[in-house]
């Protein structure tokens, strides 16, 4: 039988702040354990919370760049659970009143048309400590604890696992922008979680849901979509109900197991935080936020077609992030050409290379200086395309400027007319039969002397002005 | 007994010592049968003492409170000195940090005698929810000394400290200065910083000092009402500066003033309060006050109120017990939830796990809308009493309890009789209001029974001036 998915994300998003939600503990996640910790963070009796504006601003951002409308009045709840990585042994959440509500994100469905996800609302929260479990016992290491957190959830206005993680990485793309997450998806800074259903294609009812969760990456979104959609098809299929649960994907295995089946016990309690203030929001702070928006991916693209005369192909590929996009327009200040011959270098010949090297496109070995010093070589025909592809590599492998491994590799194309001249003169004069036999109509001789003249100036004279100098000089010997 | 502000005096003038009222503090304590200490810091109280009595010396004492001996209720946090909210689950808690209240009161010169008992975690009446042993109220010991803050009042009263802080989440100071004859003053919510105070209730607690004279309260309050910006429900208002105007309060500012008072309450006391009530009617009377009949009409409910929303934070408050990262944990258990259920089971007591249940319950889903959130709107209407009555008046004349102490050992018997007991202070507390409970009468036995009076919310300043007034009353 043919199902439609109903699928809604929910993403958690660690703010990049410098310190944490409710005390002044710098926040690193390479400290020693438990050494990014204070009174309050560790939960010591009598201690309380005290809001990190930051955070604050941080989450307008954040609801501003998805067209949220920003409370200007919102509460904080305790969500009440027992972990050990939670000292409090609550959570403190927004609830009731998040900051913002109402949002929206457009993303492409699967035919490529343009089609818009709801946001429900993005509510402000904290992270939790970390366990580790060693054998028989665990550990705990609050570092993490207190760490500010943006909840963004979705409507489940998703169909296909491509959608899903098409919008998944948009918003870390629009976090990223924003400067409020790094966005880095192997520390933590992102996780999603799925909820998915399905009901036959036409109905108007929903399904039972389930939810995965924690998953860290666009990959896993995708294939733990595709599982559920599988398992909970094949459940229907039979007549069997899908219960309502909550899952782990096992990425080694591709598949999800069970974490805990949803009951009446599952009860947070929720109650309004009665240590910290109601969070007030002039009209004018959130004016001046967006204000100082910067400009997100969506724009970026569009003028980078209109002012790069870029492809949309390439605008979007280079806007993916920030730092790609950024890198790129560096290179242009140092660039008097087309645009798109930077583009080329930067999509097709650089990005090879990062992505080879599992690099950062921020931390790239070759400066958007030389990248686009080697691109005005090529432009200049001082080097072929060809070489300058090596040249890249080794600028990339040893750390050099474009010029000093041109001059290392001795690369640099003949481009003197006159010198030249003087060569081919010297090679057409050495070579009386051939060049008999090229006026006697055997066309293929002038490779032979193009050939040679490589072969003398070891690759490095311009073909262009070779070919054209031996047409000149061979007509010459016609007269 | 002199009061905090002539002994200031006095040492100025060098005709007692830091080190001398330290002496007989300590000497008191010692030598008393009733236990109201949980730590006593005899060589740490003698070495501040003796660095106040050199400072005295160079004419350098930092305030009223230099060099005077007091002692803090156990659910105050003290750096590096033991602080167990006299409970189990927290008899080997050592804070590795300094509340807002110690640090304070320290750093204006006071001299720690010693953290004393309480009902564990503020939960009681009278001081005999505890796993340590229990104080008794030093005027007759065949009765409690009232609670939670009972050994605060206790350590008052048997003269080991001069004045003591202990908290009031629904009357826990007001009480035990009522059962041992001091004054006891719960300032408006918001007014005193609650960090490093162990949170019960964290929307109704409040530091709440106890001491011998509205006058002492005055020295006190001073030190402890600074902003503290890690407490961001406390009001920025700053530190109350009262002492000098307090000194010179007399009865004649009392001329004008129009005092309410509700036959609802009185009428509900035994008969021996009842009695000190009109008599205290009387005599504002006679000092030229107006005495006005108001109406709390909500004020009924204000037990079922306060016993959801205080239980209901109250279960947040306490999760952090749980045997992992501090305090108790049994040494009975394998595996995550049974060290939760046994560490918990072990290190609170029957009044705590009530109070959490009940909490949790009220919190419930299915259940939360008609408990905490039904009372959270009757809390509401409590206040809108509360700010219609001060229409017709200045402040709030009401019993502090509907009798004098009780026996010792009576609480055990029907915990529902003893909520109700709370019906007297509850009000004002629901409301975040100024409230405080001086001495006035005593019954035939020779039992101590105080007044409350109640201020309008953030007029501390006005309901101290108006209690002073009355206590230097003929």
């Amino acid at each position: 039988m043919s199902y439609e998915a109903i699928i809604g994300l929910e993403i958690h998003a660690q703010l990049s702040t410098q310190t944490k939600a409710w005390c002044f503990c710098e926040i690193n996640t390479t400290a020693y354990e438990n050494t990014k910790t204070c009174p309050v963070c560790t939960a010591q009796p009598g201690t309380l919370p005290f809001l990190n504006t930051k955070a604050v601003d941080y989450a307008i951002r954040a609801g501003l760049a998805l067209n949220c409308e920003i409370n200007l009045l919102s509460k904080f709840d305790r969500k009440n659970y027992f972990y050990p990585d939670l000292p409090k042994g609550y959570q403190i959440t927004q609830f009731e009143r998040p900051i913002a509500i109402n949002g929206s994100l457009s993303i492409l469905d699967d035919e490529g048309h343009e089609k818009k996800v709801g946001i429900q609302r993005i509510q402000m929260e904290e992270d939790t400590g970390k366990s580790m479990h060693m054998g028989d016992s665990s550990l705990i290491n609050l570092n993490r604890s207190g760490t500010p957190l943006i909840e963004i959830v979705g409507e489940p206005d998703i169909r296909s696992a491509k959608e899903a993680s098409g919008y998944f990485k948009k918003i870390q793309s629009i976090l990223v922008y924003l400067d409020i997450c790094h966005g880095n998806m192997q520390e933590g800074n992102l996780r999603c979680d799925v909820n998915l259903s399905l009901r036959k294609k036409g109905a108007k009812e929903f399904g039972t849901r389930t939810e995965v969760k924690n998953l860290n990456s666009f990959r896993s979104v995708e294939r733990a979509i595709a599982y559920e959609w599988e398992r909970q098809a094949s459940l229907l299929d039979n007549g069997q109900k899908v219960q309502q649960q909550t899952l782990l994907f096992d990425v080694e295995s591709g598949k999800t197991r069970v974490l805990r089946t949803k009951s009446d016990a599952d009860d947070y309690r929720y109650f309004p935080e009665p240590d910290l203030m109601p969070l007030v929001i002039t009209q004018e702070r959130v004016v001046k936020i967006k204000e100082e928006l910067p400009e997100l991916p969506d724009d970026k693209i569009r003028r980078f077609v209109t002012d790069y005369s870029l492809p949309l192909y390439d605008a979007e590929v280079l806007s993916s992030s920030l730092s790609l996009a950024n890198y790129f327009e560096e290179c242009l200040t140092f660039f008097d050409g087309e645009p798109k011959k930077i583009s080329n270098w930067v999509m097709v010949e650089l990005l090879k290379l990062i992505n080879e090297y599992n690099a950062d496109i921020s931390k790239s070995p070759v400066p958007a200086k030389e990248l686009a010093s080697l691109v005005n070589f090529v432009q200049k025909g001082e080097i072929s395309g060809k070489i300058g592809k090596d040249v890249l590599v080794k600028m990339y492998d040893e750390k050099k400027t474009a010029s000093e491994v041109i001059n290392e590799l001795g690369v640099k194309q003949i481009s003197d007319t006159d010198s030249i001249e003087k060569i081919v003169r010297e090679i057409v004069d050495s070579n009386p039969g051939e060049v008999e036999k090229y006026l006697n109509g055997k066309d293929r001789v002038f490779g032979f002397f193009v050939g040679q003249v490589m072969k003398q100036t070891k690759g490095q004279a311009n073909p262009q002005i070779v070919s054209e100098t031996l047409k000149k000089i061979l007509s010459e010997k016609n007269e | 007994m002199k009061d905090i502000f002539h002994l200031h005096e006095q040492m100025k003038l060098k005709k007692t010592s830091a080190v001398e009222l330290t002496q007989e503090c300590l000497k008191n304590a010692n030598e008393s049968k009733n236990p109201v200490f949980i730590s006593k810091l005899d060589d740490r109280a003698l070495l501040q003492a003796q660095r106040a009595q050199e400072r005295f010396s160079k004419n350098q004492s930092l305030s009223y409170l230099d060099g005077i001996p007091f002692t803090l209720k156990d659910l105050f946090i003290t750096q590096d000195i033991r602080t167990t909210a006299s409970s189990k689950i927290l008899y080997n808690y050592i804070p590795p940090y300094d509340g807002y209240v110690s640090e304070n009161l320290q750093k204006a010169g006071g001299v720690l005698i010693g953290k004393v008992s309480c009902d564990q975690f503020g939960m009681g009446s009278t001081n005999e929810n505890t796993p340590f042993p229990k104080c008794f109220n030093p005027v007759n010991d065949a009765y409690v000394a009232g609670g939670s803050s009972g050994a605060s009042a206790a350590s008052v009263k048997e003269n080991s400290s001069y004045y003591s802080i202990g908290t009031d989440t629904g009357g826990s100071t007001r009480l035990p200065a009522h059962f041992c004859g001091i004054v006891g003053y719960k300032p408006t919510y918001g007014r005193v910083s609650r960090y490093g105070q162990i949170a019960f209730a964290s929307s109704l607690d409040q530091a709440a000092p106890l001491a011998n004279s509205v006058l002492d309260m005055g020295c006190i309050i001073e030190h402890i009402t600074s902003k503290d910006q890690r407490d961001p429900t406390q009001a920025p208002l700053g530190a109350m500066n009262l002492v000098s105007q307090l000194s010179q309060a007399k009865p004649s500012d009392l001329k004008g003033k129009k005092i309410g008072y509700s036959s609802y309450f009185i009428e509900a006391c035994d008969s021996e309060v009842k009695k000190a009530m009109y008599e205290a009617i009387d005599t504002f009377k006679k000092l030229g006050c107006e005495c006005v009949e108001i109406d709390l009409p909500h004020a009924k409910y204000s037990v079922s109120v306060y016993y959801l929303i205080a239980t209901s934070e109250a279960s947040a408050n306490l999760a952090r017990f749980d045997g992992i990262h501090f305090g108790h944990r049994t040494n009975q258990a394998s595996g995550l939830e049974e060290t939760y259920i046994k560490s918990r089971t072990e290190g609170f007591g029957d009044e705590v796990k009530r109070r959490i249940l009940i909490g949790t319950f009220s919190l419930s889903s299915g259940y939360q809308d008609a408990y905490f959130s039904k009372a959270c709107k009757v809390r509401r209407l409590i206040s809108n009493d509360f700010k219609e009555a001060f229409n017709k008046c200045d402040f709030i004349l009401n019993p502090v309890c509907a009798s004098a102490a009780f026996k010792r050992g009576e609480s055990k018997s029907d915990p529902f009789k003893m909520y109700m007991n709370d019906l007297f202070t509850i009000p004002a507390s629901l409301s975040g209001l100024p409230c405080l409970s001086i001495p006035f009468s005593q019954t035939k036995e020779g039992l101590p029974i105080g007044i409350q009076l109640i201020g309008k919310s953030f007029q501390d300043e006005e309901l101290l001036l108006s209690a002073r007034a009355f206590e230097v009353r003929q």
